[in-house]
């Protein structure tokens, strides 16, 4: 797999680079986009394409090994784990959306904006989204 | 990453004890400083404009005396390094004096002359991919150009410490990211330990794994900055509410600011999985937000 293209990183960002890799991978691997067997970009890949210290990296892959996302096949080479064989049916995938609205939410609340508008924004937002192609 | 090389050797490669450096009849930049760099650490230095920075990366080298304190590099006292440990380490200089009258050929091939570890094939290599001319007389040269041949001259030997004081402020957003790229390509192949200050927190939190804080003459703070962006939080509330949480977590605040109306807010390193009281009001932090508290 290409690694300058696996994932991106949002650096100013609260949220450690290691968890943004981590919830990206996630993600990709609940939409189906990767699969059982895929291999995934190495470290050292992975740490030139995004110039990002290597233990970082590590780091997220042990983690994402720890949570049978992914396995490591014989050598050093990881690969999406074999139970993910397909996609997640949408009941589980918007689970993974749910820290982010959570998020959204209480925003909102803080801002003391009227429910109707907020959902009007996350529509348009969405509608943006299909438009691409 | 490399564990098993780490074990071996994990004696620090810099040390600082108890280090005070004054000006001459002017203020400690430095106030019984203690700091110690491990074989392998990627370390960002953060501080505000005249923090002390340059200074303190100065005094680590052995290039400035200190009024009180010791210094050890590789071991030895860093005023008094031999040749072995001196071709160890590798220093990128805020201003860097290079030969202005020289090519940067010339340059090369006069600093070759003293270290027994060169390495001709990643010096032709990062002249060519950083467009670096190798003809002209160095004055002539742009700043981006010279501050690259700055950091091709400090990587030439494959340092095992490498000491960089600003070392991409003349560059751009490519070359910045050329330079990153360079640094991880250090770290994964040899475990160089690299000390940087830079004031560009983006590029910082890319490749430091560890940050650290340089405030009123002493590393305030250093940390994985994975562990403090997990870890650190703003907490806002009245005063006694939140000295009853840091006493029953059994923690310090890392600053603290005092609010009207008897309120604060307090930044706050909490244990994992810390029972908050409702109606606290907690923040995440960013890099910028810890350099904007803690410097």
């Amino acid at each position: 797999m290409d690694a300058t293209h696996f994932v991106s990183i949002n650096t100013g960002s609260s949220e450690p680079i290691y968890r943004q890799l981590i919830e990206q991978v996630k993600r990709r691997v609940a939409a189906g986009q990767i699969r059982a067997g895929d291999e995934i970009p190495s470290v050292r890949e992975l740490a030139q394409a995004l110039a990002v210290h290597p233990m970082t990296i590590s780091k997220a892959y042990s983690m994402l090994e720890a949570e049978g996302v992914l396995e490591r096949r014989r050598g050093l080479s990881m690969v999406v784990a074999a139970q993910h064989r397909r996609a997640q049916p949408a009941a589980s995938r918007i689970e993974l959306l749910r820290p982010t609205l959570e998020r959204a939410a209480q925003e909102a609340r803080q801002l003391q904006l009227p429910r109707a508008e907020v959902l009007a924004l996350m529509k348009t937002l969405l509608d943006q989204e299909d438009l691409k192609p | 990453m490399n564990a098993a090389a780490l074990a071996i050797d994990n004696k620090p490669c810099a040390e600082m004890r108890g280090v005070s450096v004054a000006y001459p009849h002017g203020p400690r930049v430095l106030d019984a400083l203690d700091w110690s760099l491990l074989p392998g650490q990627v370390v960002g230095l953060l501080g505000r404009n005249g923090a002390g920075k340059t200074t303190l990366l100065e005094t680590l080298l052995g290039l400035r005396e200190t009024d009180a304190g010791q210094v050890q590099l590789f071991g030895q006292g860093a005023a008094n390094i031999d040749d072995a440990v001196r071709a160890r380490i590798g220093y990128v200089p805020q201003h860097s004096a290079l030969f202005e009258s020289f090519s940067a050929a010339q340059l090369l091939a006069y600093f070759r002359s003293f270290y027994p570890r060169w390495n001709e094939a990643k010096v032709e290599g990062l002249m060519s991919r950083w467009d670096i001319p190798r003809n002209m007389p160095i004055r002539k040269l742009s700043g981006g150009q010279q501050q690259r041949l700055s950091i091709v001259r400090a990587l030439a030997h494959d340092p095992d410490l490498l000491v960089l004081d600003e070392p991409v402020a003349s560059l751009d957003p490519a070359g910045r990211r050329d330079f990153l790229r360079e640094l991880v390509d250090q770290v994964l192949s040899r475990g160089t330990t690299v000390v940087f200050s830079t004031h560009i927190l983006s590029d910082l939190q890319r490749v430091a794994f560890n940050v650290a804080f340089l405030n009123a003459g002493r590393i305030a703070l250093q940390a994985p900055l994975d562990e403090l962006l997990d870890e650190v939080r703003l907490l806002t509330g009245s005063s006694s509410e939140l000295q009853a949480l840091l006493n029953r977590l059994g923690v310090g605040a890392l600053r603290r600011t005092p609010l009207d109306a008897g309120r604060e807010r307090m930044l706050v390193r909490l244990p994992r999985d810390s029972q908050l009281p409702a109606g606290l009001q907690v923040d995440s932090v960013n890099l910028e937000d810890l350099f904007l508290e803690l410097t």
